[in-house]
């Protein structure tokens, strides 16, 4: 077993009075995809953004490289090294495909050294690079959040629903992008298509009502259909 | 990756600021020879239309200084702020004191307003990540209000005159506007210019790009790791430092300086400019700026005092049907135009890109 690259510890998160995650762990080994399974509203998202500082946990522990990161300010938790493709297409569409990107730069430079693996997994963006975001289609802004997050040097990637509202044949396209990315980095991906999930990751946790009520190898939950249809609404 | 442009592309990209600069340059000359006088007369600051349409020209570019400033805060950085009339006003308050009360030389009076412009925005800096939004909005103007309460007392009265205004103020002769009107024009007009291409630096620089996606959301910046306090308090400073510098223009070329300027009306005012010329775009604050104040002028000599009445109705007629205002409709069709030329060109000539 590969030591966590990020470790969470029984995570307890509050939006104004509502209790939303009541207990949440999950263990990222480098190297590896995870992915964060659950029905709507189960706090999968909350839990990134737990993660992210965005919305902080109250209780628990969220440790990233070794190092305790819950109670810090998100801009600081992302510059450790975290990168954030947040679901619905989050690109910033006053700006150009260019500017997107260039904005992600953590050092200078970031850009132009990542430039052919960027352009290699998403040969769309090198064509329309010129182009405001708000002009992309659905599938070219989800490519280019992810391509955005690839920029500077991430070792862990949190991934929000990439394939939502995509197309059967981009979505195709984003898998083997997340594939290939994940040679060089760590994924905890949150993933409401099943198909897709167990496709790409090798470890899931299921989220059900704020808890993580279950995980292990994904290979082991695709026969399981009862936790699928449990848990998931799926069969 | 980025490409560098020729000089010849840049002049080309350019070339319709360059003529509007050169009409304003030449604006005095033409109307001056359209009514009689002589390029000399016109040079010689004598009396005439020539003269008057400057001096209402130079109130468009202080107000198109003041429109943009807002436009960095507002149209490009997102941050709402009821209270940027203090910005303008303490520039202008500060330099009809400092000239008339303590008697400092221009040199010193423009130091001191950049300093206050530094400061005014530290204060405002102070409750940035503290409060956003609407809270953001009435905090700005809390602190703006107690600047118009402060210049209108009767204890300050003597430095600020108070509710009627401050009067008096001694002329720089180098910048004295009726001695030196055309000089002052161009000063005006050079600093407009100035701060224009200050502004569009700064949006295109890595750091306005920041400030525009802190404007679509501030959270995704922060989730790229930037420290978005320090980007909106950047923005802030520039744009108090330019309204600063904008109320030294007024101070110096208005006969009073009115406390109607510190008041929420003139805040509102820079707003009405912004969506008559079209937010976030800078030109648009520009082109507002000139629109408010020409028909302002004209209707008020035309129609007397139904002016307010009829000025109010066509606002809301330009908000209604060109909501994004002149700039930004015309960027919109300019870009509708492009994309259905490229496709005509790719239908018939198989070319014309994406």
């Amino acid at each position: 077993m590969l030591s966590p690259l990020l470790s969470v510890q029984a995570i307890h998160t509050f939006i104004g009075q509502f209790h939303i995650l009541e207990g949440v762990s999950v263990e990222v080994p480098a190297g590896s995809i995870v992915a964060l399974l659950g029905r709507n509203g189960a706090g999968k998202t909350t839990t990134l953004k737990s993660i992210l500082g965005l919305t902080p946990p109250r209780q628990g522990k969220v440790l990233f490289d070794g190092q305790e990161i819950q109670g810090r300010r998100s801009f600081e938790i992302a510059a450790l090294g975290i990168g954030f493709v947040p679901e619905h297409r989050a690109i910033f569409r006053d700006l150009s495909v260019e500017e997107n990107l260039k904005i992600a730069e953590r050092n200078k430079g970031d850009l132009e050294r990542k430039a052919d693996f960027i352009f290699g997994l998403f040969p769309d963006l090198k064509r329309l690079i010129k182009l405001p975001g708000t002009n992309l289609s659905g599938g070219q802004q989800q490519m280019l959040a992810v391509a955005r997050a690839l920029v500077p040097d991430n070792k862990l990637l949190l991934i929000d629903e990439p394939s939502e509202g995509l197309a059967p044949v981009i979505i195709e396209s984003m898998m083997e992008a997340i594939r290939q990315l994940s040679a060089d980095s760590t994924v905890l991906l949150v993933e409401q298509n099943f198909l897709v999930a167990s496709r790409l990751a090798e470890t899931y946790v299921i989220i059900e009502e704020g808890r993580s009520v279950k995980s292990g190898s994904m290979k082991d939950l695709v026969d399981d259909k009862e936790t699928i249809y449990r848990y998931l609404g799926a069969a | 990756m980025p490409t560098s442009s020729s000089p010849r592309t840049w002049l080309r990209s350019q070339l319709g600021l360059i003529l509007i600069v050169l009409a304003l340059a030449a604006l005095p000359f033409v109307i001056g020879l359209l009514n009689g006088q002589s390029i000399s007369d016109v040079l010689a600051n004598a009396k005439g239309n020539a003269k008057f349409i400057q001096g209402l020209m130079i109130e468009v570019f202080i107000l198109a200084i003041f429109a943009i400033s807002y436009d960095l805060i507002l149209g490009i950085t997102g941050l709402l702020s009821f209270g940027h009339a203090m910005f303008f006003a303490v520039g202008s308050y500060l330099t009809g004191v400092a000239l008339k009360s303590f008697g400092w030389s221009l040199g010193q009076t423009i130091l001191a307003v950049l300093a206050a412009g530094v400061i005014q925005a530290l204060l405002f800096g102070i409750v940035l990540p503290r409060v956003k939004g609407i809270t953001f909005a009435l905090v700005t103007l809390g602190l703006a209000s107690v600047f118009d309460i402060l210049i209108k007392t009767r204890e300050l009265g003597e430095y600020t005159g108070s509710d009627v205004g401050l009067q008096g103020i001694p002329r720089p002769p180098i910048l004295d506007p009726t001695d030196q009107r055309l000089r002052f024009y161009f000063v005006a007009l050079a600093f407009t210019l100035l701060v224009f291409l200050l502004y569009k630096r700064f949006v295109d620089s890595p750091t306005g790009r920041v400030c525009i996606a802190i404007r679509e959301n501030e959270n995704r910046a922060r989730m790229l790791g930037y420290n978005t306090f320090y980007f909106k308090l950047a923005a802030l400073t520039l744009s108090s430092l330019t309204a600063a510098m904008a109320g030294l223009l007024n101070a110096l070329y208005k006969p009073i300086v009115s406390p109607e300027i510190a008041g929420l009306g003139f805040t509102v005012d820079g707003l009405l400019m912004l969506l008559i010329g079209g937010m976030g775009t800078l030109s648009g604050a520009m082109v507002g700026a000139g629109i408010f104040r020409l028909l302002d002028f004209y209707f008020d000599r035309w129609f007397g005092e139904a002016s307010s009445f009829l000025i109010g109705g066509l606002y809301v007629l330009l908000v209604l049907f060109v909501p994004y205002g002149f700039v930004g409709a015309w960027r919109a069709r300019a870009l509708d135009f492009r994309r259905g030329r490229a496709r005509l060109l790719h239908l018939f000539g198989g070319r014309g890109g994406d």
